[in-house]
């Protein structure tokens, strides 16, 4: 609601401009935002899943329950459940209503992504290593784990022995690297070891139609809010934004289907490789973090240009997200696994400080009213006043803000612990006396050790945490 | 043009009304520690909190001796408020002519409306003047604080006490509740802020602090996740309740916060002061977006937002409330027809069918209703209560439960009894409101014992460490024993 009151100049302003802040509790390794926007999750290499409150940048819940790295995560509509899938080769879905698991499923490969059906929080599809991508269905407790095809749809046209042999050996050697839902969640589009973008049937776990998109992997896809758009991440250093055919047609005839390439982002001088890409709120944007770099870049899909190149904190950034309507980037340090914050800084406009200033941008001609200077009485000017507050007005009545999700029927509000523990190690700094502080030793911390000792951390930790349940 | 302008009365009220609120405070810090007795407490304290006066702190101790004396502050007051009063008697409604207001007829389409409050039930228990009363958001229950130092909790519905929250260490000035009504955060002249559990009574062991003066205001955002407090340090401080961490500090006023609010959506949050201004600010930036300021500068109190968040409503010392276009920035209704010079006084709106109403306290010991479109007083509640109505909170159900709290230790419900009250009145335990009293008593005086005991505990524990755990395991929990299987 305070939308009527913010600088115009301030809400024109659609992608973040320089770095505000950032977020830490352990080493985060992805990140994701709630539809709603008011929180976002990440994952630690510890297993450890937080949840940030965006508002108050503090932690809002913890999800203690996976041994290893946490790999993915995804929300639920309502923003009540989490799916979270981690280097222990299991997918957790997260009731945040009282932070329980409601379901974990256990897989026989290690997993890429997992990613939560749209419209059912118990479904969900995962990319698996070396193994064909599941769509997994969790609504009883013993999941129905059901296997997709990565293996394109071939034409019948070419039809010859000698090339569909050859296909055939090609495609058996084809895995799914990255799965997403479409916005209806009837469809799955995945992409390939060997550049494949597949759209695949749900109902009848069949692939509708298939597009040789580049030649490297897949690393990534995401689709638009809308849904009608894709981008997609490979690894042959181009990042491609693909409009989606509308799915849900009645009349919808796969053959048909024609998916171009809208845009390709690259970066030509430098070749760099791209780290993890994402949509912004509206999808006008698309933001990449860098390989083996410090910078974020923002492309905008107009025209196809790059409009920014976020500087930060001198480090590279793995998974990078926006805010899902706000100018607000936040992506994860590969270093320090601290979460770091692009937004605006808005600036403090003086005329609000003082109703009776103006902000003019030239210097105006003041030209006194015919009566400003007249004297009234004083019960005169009382008697104006209250004779002008004729106006009917509704204090009841809530109008819809323009722009904002609708609420829904019941929305699901996540209970605010006030009773949190967040005694293990939030802060790089511990007081040890009266305004003293020292840098935490990393022996007290498993939490900052580097990539290479995560495995005996995360050894460390199972014996904890099982003792902790 | 305002009255507030000739520069002969405005510097110096400002600046001795400062001097004198710090060195009073030093005085009693060196002589006297500020917990030293409950004697010490009683001495001073019915002229604090809430109640007491922003302009007045001394004659705060003044009034101790002789009621009448008007020192020179009180003195301009008068005279300012003189003229506002002879410019309300010729324009609108005065005091007298308020039921049968002169103001032009309503539009035709507007069926006028009807309010018919009929008090329920007296809830006796605090041993001084009751600053804040506040219905919990889901309805069920009041929590009131008192000068006294404790809030109490009651049913809505029965009456009962329920629980006593006993730990500040002065005055308690304001009360808020968490939106899933299991939290009361409570702001004291102690200085700090904390946070309780309704089901347990106890206290959440960390406290808010941070603030160098009395807390005088508090609002939960509607998450949840959020508190925000005005003080008499000036400053409105945003804390993240989960980590009771400061999150930002609002460099708001010049003069001593009155009142803040959050709206709906927790996206803006306004607060007031005596320096006569309302702010409303970003939650997000800690930007202010909007300042309101009426000509006359007088000094605002208490400021909340409309249910759907469009208008600010304001209260003043110049016996006005005033409703606010925040957006556009200029009055849309004024309210006039109690008087409110001197104690920072708290209302609420209230809905009856599709119709809102605003309701407020006064400080001859009425409540006064208010049409929200007409403006016109639907319903005077005559001697409310004994001295001044301090605050008074609506309940957020459809029929708009009443609770007011009063300089005189009670709180009192009250209920709307919908056309031909008399016929209906003997209905759900509703009385007329002279047999209300009667059938209460039997209510109060178990309450009173409460009281009481209250009294015992606190003599007991107000000079050690006061643990409201102990003192409430000999008695406060036989009390309530049953209550808490509700729980």
């Amino acid at each position: 609601m305070n939308l009527s009151l913010v600088d115009p100049f301030v809400l024109a302003q659609d992608y973040p401009e320089s770095t505000t802040g950032s977020l830490r509790s352990g080493h985060a390794t992805c990140v994701r935002f709630n539809r709603k926007g008011d929180f976002l999750a990440a994952g630690r290499v510890d297993g450890t899943v937080v949840i940030f409150d965006v508002e108050t940048n503090g932690v809002a819940r913890k999800l203690k329950g996976h041994t290893r790295q946490v790999q993915s995560l995804s929300w639920s509509r309502d923003g009540r459940y989490l799916l979270t899938a981690s280097q222990d080769w299991k997918c957790n879905i997260w009731d945040l209503s009282d932070g329980s698991i409601v379901r974990s499923v256990r897989f026989e490969a290690p997993i890429y992504i997992g990613e939560l059906h749209p419209w059912n929080h118990f479904k969900f599809v995962v990319a698996l290593f070396d193994d064909q991508p599941l769509f997994v269905d969790a609504t009883n407790r013993e999941a129905i784990k059901m296997t997709l095809p990565s293996a394109p749809k071939r034409t019948r046209y070419d039809e010859d022995e000698a090339t569909t042999d050859k296909q055939a050996a090609q495609d058996a050697k084809q895995n799914t690297t990255v799965v997403v839902f479409t916005a209806s969640g009837e469809h799955v589009i995945s992409g390939t070891s060997k550049g494949w973008l597949n759209i695949i049937e749900l109902s009848t776990r069949t692939t509708i139609y298939s597009t040789k998109i580049c030649s490297g992997v897949v690393i990534y896809l995401r689709v638009t809010s809308s849904g009608r758009d894709v981008v997609l991440n490979a690894s042959d250093r181009i990042i491609r934004t693909i409009q989606l055919p509308n799915l849900t047609a009645a009349d919808l005839d796969p053959d048909t289907i024609d998916m171009e390439v809208e845009h390709k982002f690259q970066d030509v001088v430098n070749r760099l490789s791209w780290n993890h890409v994402c949509f912004s709120s509206t999808g006008e944007y698309v933001t990449a973090s860098t390989y083996n770099n410090h910078d974020i870049y923002i492309w905008e899909r107009n025209h196809g240009s790059l409009v920014k190149i976020l500087e930060g904190p001198k480090e590279e950034h793995g998974v990078v997200e926006w805010h899902p309507h706000r100018p607000l980037i936040a992506a994860c340090g590969l270093e320090t696994g601290r979460i770091h914050i692009w937004s605006i800084i808005p600036q403090q406009r003086w005329s609000a400080l003082a109703p009776d200033f103006v902000e003019v941008e030239e210097n105006v001609e003041y030209i006194e009213h015919e009566d400003e200077f007249d004297i009234h009485p004083q019960e005169e000017i009382h008697k104006r006043r209250l004779d002008l507050e004729d106006e009917d007005i509704d204090v009841l009545t809530i109008e819809p803000v323009k722009g904002s999700i609708i609420e829904e029927e019941n929305p699901f509000r996540m209970p605010v612990q006030l009773d949190l523990n967040d005694s293990d190690g939030e802060e790089e700094f511990i007081a040890i006396g009266r305004g003293e502080m020292r840098r935490k030793s990393p022996t007290d911390g498993r939490d900052y050790t580097l990539e290479g000792d995560a495995v005996a951390s995360g050894d460390d930790r199972k014996s904890k945490t099982k003792k902790r349940r | 043009m305002s009255d507030f302008d000739s520069p002969a009365d405005t510097p110096q009220p400002s600046g001795h009304r400062r001097s004198t609120k710090r060195s009073r405070y030093d005085d009693s810090e060196a002589s006297t520690p500020r917990d030293s007795s409950p004697d010490e407490l009683a001495d001073h304290q019915p002229y604090r909190s809430r109640l007491s006066t922003r302009r007045d702190s001394g004659p705060r101790r003044r009034a101790h001796s002789s009621d009448g004396s008007v020192d020179e502050l009180d003195h301009t007051y008068h005279e300012r408020n003189r003229d506002r009063n002879r410019d309300r008697s010729s324009s609108s409604s005065t005091r007298d002519s308020s039921h049968s207001s002169p103001r032009p007829p309503s539009p035709p389409t507007y069926r006028p409306l009807k309010l018919n409050y009929q008090l329920k039930f007296i809830l006796k228990g605090h041993r001084k003047g009751v600053a804040q009363v506040r219905f919990s958001p889901d309805g069920r229950w009041i929590a009131s604080c008192s000068a006294d130092g404790t809030i109490k909790i009651w049913d809505a519905a029965t009456g009962k006490h329920m629980r006593t929250l006993e730990g500040h260490l002065a005055g308690v000035s304001t009360i808020a509740w968490s939106p899933d009504s299991n939290t009361i955060a409570s702001g004291s002249d102690d200085k700090t802020i904390r946070l309780w559990h309704r089901t347990t009574g106890k206290a959440y062991p960390a406290t808010l602090a941070g603030h160098h003066n009395y807390v005088y205001s508090l609002a939960f955002s509607p998450k949840g996740n959020m508190l925000v407090s005005g003080s008499y340090d000036e400053a409105v401080f945003l804390w993240d309740l989960r980590a009771r961490r400061l999150m930002r500090s609002l460099p708001a006023h010049s003069d001593p916060v009155g009142g803040v609010d959050f709206i709906r959506d927790g996206t803006l949050v306004c607060s007031c002061s005596t320096d006569g201004l309302t702010r409303v600010w970003d939650t997000a930036t800690g930007q202010c977006l909007r300042t309101l300021v009426h000509e006359d500068n007088a000094p605002v109190t208490t400021v909340r937002f409309s249910p759907n968040g469009r208008y600010i409503l304001a209260f003043t010392l110049d016996s006005c409330v005033r409703l606010w276009d925040y957006v556009s920035g200029t009055v849309k209704k004024t309210y006039q027809g109690h008087v409110n010079k001197k104690y920072s006084l708290g209302g609420a709106f209230g809905v009856s069918g599709s119709d809102g109403f605003i309701v407020s306290g006064s400080e001859d010991g009425d409540i006064v209703f208010w049409d929200v479109r007409t403006k016109d007083v639907v319903q005077r509640a005559e001697k409310a209560h004994e001295g001044v109505v301090c605050w008074v909170d609506t309940s957020p159900g459809s029929d708009a439960t009443v609770v007011s709290g009063g300089l005189d230790g009670t709180v009192k419900i009250w209920v709307n009894i919908p056309e031909g009250g008399e016929v209906v009145d003997g209905m759900n335990g509703v009385k007329l409101e002279q047999d209300g009293v009667d059938a209460d008593m039997v209510d109060v005086k178990i309450e009173d014992r409460d009281g009481y005991d209250d009294t015992l505990r606190d003599d007991a524990s107000m000079d050690g460490r006061r643990s409201p755990n102990r003192g409430r395991g000999r008695n406060g929990n036989s009390r309530s024993h049953d209550r808490m299987d509700e729980d």
